[in-house]
């Protein structure tokens, strides 16, 4: 038995060495300090480096993150307001407008209109202040340049029989930007659901969130995919040959929106974080990381086209939310 | 290099526990203090292993959900769990017992090492080997690549149930080695030594004579294997989702983190109830089987070895290249996909970099979840080892009717699938102000683990006669002091070894963590799960490439010192 006490030796000694390299920095100064907990569904990395940022300025505001799904997120929330009466975090930021829209109805959000509120895209910012959306995230076709030659120019050609198994999107029940899109689809005059049932006829796979869509379209495990463009542009970014087509009807895009819960006990430092992400700075950032920003003075990213080339849909919100939980129920009814 | 893992001695822990209490004449120490001591081991048994357990069937049977087990869909997931483990059980046990006869008792070639590296499995997490074999045969994995440039189409796609059971069976096959071929040695020489004195040729005379001896060995380890199997997590959830094969662990995942479900807790609480009756079902089937196992005198003449004589080369090539394939060929794979800088990008000298590595080791998740795991790891090896041990001591020093009640709760949690105890504590969190903490982990692992201390301390403190407290009682020494200076002392060896068993297991648990997740408290597993399930598959590998090299570097070191020594 003596040997096994080696084996873990060996394992703490390395990870104690890996623990000691990462270091943290230590808080000092005079700015606003204390702790906020952060509920998103950004991609670990690129929150990281935000908040990196955001303490760059506030050193002394620890930003607790974390990170899911959408749909996990939310039943996450849920499962809190039944244990202990309320949301346990302080912001939220995460996929699509419905499910904010819900939130507002039940209070649970703060009214917070953040500083320059003018330099954003009206499109993004909530009338009724309760919260603003933070990037414009269009979700597009997405193809493996490598397996083909003429990509997919409209949602329709996606159900004609050549892409019979080649398909591949994410899943509803977890990714709050493919709800949102289910429900945009099937409000659409020119798609609705008989279009869904197309595609469903080509048997596409439901990978669980845009992640590993568009890391099977990068590995070309199944070519073409329906996903986030800005994940597009990351891989590709990387060297993976992956592209982007913007299909003719238009493309949904959520804004993945931003609010400060109203249970919160750090008011202001939430309201910062809020500001910051907003802010020019902030981005500035989020164009870096391949998003397309909610302002027009910071640019759009390498390989995206400019704003107004992207034929957006802009279906009423209201009513996608009002429609949002039985188009997921219609879609998982098609696909499963 | 036999006991070099925590799941080969929680194996024939297992076997050992129903037994009854063997060794010496136990001696009565009710004098002073001794009682409190009990009374505390139970209450806090009591708090950690019977409450959360008493939690989930009170919430099944008060929720009222039986009708869902009926839906299709968590029909269909039980029978997925029970077909995958039972089917994986069953080909560990073929795989294990064959590899025994190789490796124990044939000539072949070169077995020492290749023991090791078929070993090799237990050392790597099963989540880790279920990323490192989607490197190969995942849809855009390297064989497959290679396969549909050649061929035109992939080989394998992993994804599903096939996968599931293939991956399920490659992380347990060692352990049914290291079960029936520490049977197999313990059959006497002698009866087949008897047979061929009868006219048997030595093939013949083990498979009718050894091969009936270590059967319950086989049914033992079958039972484990399934019963471990159908609780397994991370396999289904990386090869089996995506390929639209749910497990019940699988579903009880996606019902808590996502609410598909209404009233989750409930629904979960249900399948949990009827897991814990399966679990105790084959508990009870393994108890009937190993009861049944005849004693054997030691070996009189030491075992022959079997000749494979012209065979020998043609085996051995054979045993080597499968065991490199499945060892070695999923690190490769592991490797590649950890320095490969995109997905899709051929595998060239120019698309090699250490990005992911970097990436790995400094993003900020890395680093909590290495330190939470070193934390809860350490502590739930202290509190382990604490009441473990003193539970062993109980047990084996001291006469009560309550001990035998003491040994089946402490071992209950073993047979127990990690998600319903995650669930169980889950369900009492809120009322004890422990919701969404990394104490909630803390306290699951302890209620998960403290019969592995209570496994390795049992055995050694058995063969050591009562006369040394004798001693101490006749020299005027109370009955706690004699149970702390000298039973516990004399504990102390192999609660450290049951320690460091626990601390080894906790660094890289999945299941427990994953679904007691909070902010703040995720583990190292939950790290690398997280970047799979997000997609950063190279990030993934990199950290499941580190943690599996770590693990190495220790056996490594481990060989080095046995035999310098």
């Amino acid at each position: 038995m003596k040997h096994k006490s080696k084996i873990v030796v060996g394992i703490v000694a390395g990870a104690l060495t890996l623990t000691a390299c990462g270091g943290g920095a230590e808080p000092s100064g005079d700015g606003p300090g204390g702790s906020i907990t952060l509920y998103t569904s950004e991609p670990q990395e690129k929150i990281d480096e935000i908040i990196s940022a955001f303490n760059e300025h506030y050193p002394d505001i620890g930003v607790e993150v974390f990170r899911a799904g959408t749909g996990d997120l939310t039943a996450r929330v849920e499962t809190e307001i039944t244990a202990e009466g309320s949301p346990q975090a302080d912001v939220f930021l995460a996929a699509d407008v419905p499910t904010f829209e819900g939130y507002v109805e039940r209070d649970l959000f703060l009214q917070y209109t953040p500083e320059d509120v003018e330099a954003l895209l009206p499109e993004v910012v909530d009338e009724d202040g309760y919260y603003v959306g933070t990037r414009v995230i269009p979700t597009v076709i997405a193809y493996n340049t490598n397996s083909i030659d003429a990509p997919p120019a409209s949602w329709d050609e996606l159900t004609d029989p050549q892409y019979l198994d080649q398909l591949v999107m994410p899943n509803p029940d977890v990714s709050g930007a493919a709800a949102f899109n289910a429900a945009v689809w099937l409000d659409h005059e020119d798609l609705g659901v008989e279009w869904l049932t197309d595609l469903a006829e080509n048997n596409p796979v439901i990978a669980d969130s845009n992640g590993p869509v568009a890391q099977s379209v990068a590995s070309g495990a199944q070519p073409v995919g329906i996903v986030v463009d800005y994940l597009v542009r990351d891989f590709a970014e990387a060297g993976s040959p992956i592209a982007v087509s913007y299909p003719a009807e238009g493309v949904p895009y959520v804004s993945q929106p931003v609010g400060i819960f109203a249970n919160t006990e750090e008011e202001e430092l939430s309201q910062l974080f809020v500001d910051f992400l907003v802010s020019a700075e902030g981005q500035e950032l989020a164009v870096g990381q391949a998003y397309l920003p909610v302002r027009d003075d910071v640019g759009t990213p390498e390989g995206a086209p400019a704003m107004e080339e992207i034929e957006l849909l802009n279906p009423d919100l209201e009513h996608i939310a009002s429609i949002r939980e039985d188009s997921v129920a219609t879609f998982n009814e098609l696909f499963n | 290099m036999n006991s070099s893992t925590n799941t080969a001695s929680r194996g024939r822990g297992l076997l050992r526990k129903w037994q009854a209490p063997s060794g010496p004449v136990l001696k009565r120490l009710t004098a002073s203090g001794v009682p409190y001591v009990r009374f505390g081991v139970w209450c806090s048994v009591a708090a950690l292993i019977i409450v959360p357990l008493t939690a989930v069937v009170a919430l099944a049977i008060s929720g009222n959900r039986w009708d869902t087990l009926w839906t299709a869909e968590i029909f269909n997931a039980g029978v997925n769990s029970l077909v995958s483990a039972g089917l994986s059980a069953v080909f560990a046990v073929v795989i294990g017992t064959v590899l025994a006869l190789l490796l124990d008792r044939t000539n072949l070639p070169g077995r020492g090492i290749l023991r090791i590296f078929l070993l090799s499995p237990l050392l790597v997490p099963p989540f880790v080997g279920a990323i490192a074999w989607l490197g190969l045969f995942g849809p855009g994995g390297q064989i497959n690549h290679f396969w549909s440039q050649v061929f035109g189409s992939p080989l394998w796609n992993m994804y599903g149930g096939a996968g599931v059971v293939f991956l399920l069976t490659v992380h347990s096959y060692p352990l049914a080695y290291l079960i029936v071929g520490a049977a197999l040695r313990r059959v006497p020489g002698d009866l087949e030594q008897a047979a061929q004195i009868s006219g048997a040729n030595p093939w013949r005379a083990v498979t009718k004579i050894t091969m009936p001896l270590v059967r319950p060995a086989q049914i033992s380890a079958f039972t484990l294997i399934a019963v471990q199997n159908l609780a397994d997590f991370g396999i289904p959830a990386i090869i089996g989702t995506p390929g639209g094969y749910q497990t019940l662990a699988t579903m009880i995942y996606r019902y808590i983190q996502s609410g598909t479900v209404s009233e989750p807790l409930q629904v979960v609480s249900t399948i949990g109830a009827l897991l814990l009756l399966l679990a105790i079902i084959g508990v009870l089937l393994e108890y009937r089987a190993s009861g049944r196992s005849m004693g054997l005198d030691g070996p009189a003449a030491p075992q022959q070895t079997l000749n494979l004589s012209t065979w020998k080369h043609v085996v051995g090539f054979m045993s080597w290249i499968v065991g490199l394939a499945i060892t070695v060929l999923p690190l490769l794979a592991l490797a590649v996909q950890s320095f490969l800088s995109a997905p899709g990008q051929p595998l060239r000298w120019e698309n090699l970099t250490l990005n992911s590595m970097t990436r790995a080791l400094t993003a900020n998740t890395t680093i909590v979840g290495a330190y939470n795991s070193i934390f809860l790891a350490a502590s739930a090896a202290l509190i382990c080892g604490v009441i473990g041990g003193l539970v062993s001591v109980l047990l084996t020093r001291t006469l009560s009717r309550t001990n035998v009640p003491l040994r089946i709760v402490v071992m209950l949690p073993q047979a127990v699938p990690g998600l319903i105890l995650a669930v169980g504590w889950l369900l009492i969190g809120p009322s004890l102000g422990l919701f969404n903490t990394i104490w909630l982990i803390l306290c699951a692992y302890v209620m998960g683990f403290i019969a592995l201390v209570v496994q390795t301390v049992n055995a050694p403190l058995r063969s050591i006669p009562v006369a040394l407290e004798e001693a101490a009682r006749i020299s005027g020494a109370g009955g706690l002091r004699t149970l702390i200076t000298i039973s516990w002392r004399m504990a102390m060896p192999a609660i450290f070894t049951g320690m460091m068993l626990v601390l080894l297991t906790s660094v890289r648990e999945l299941t427990i963590s994953v679904l007691l997740l909070a902010p703040g408290s995720q583990t190292l597993g939950v790290a690398i799960f997280n970047l799979q399930q997000a997609g950063d598959y190279n990030a993934a590998s990199a950290l499941s490439l580190i943690v599996v090299v770590l693990g190495l570097f220790g056996l490594s070191l481990t060989i080095k010192t046995k035999t310098r020594s």
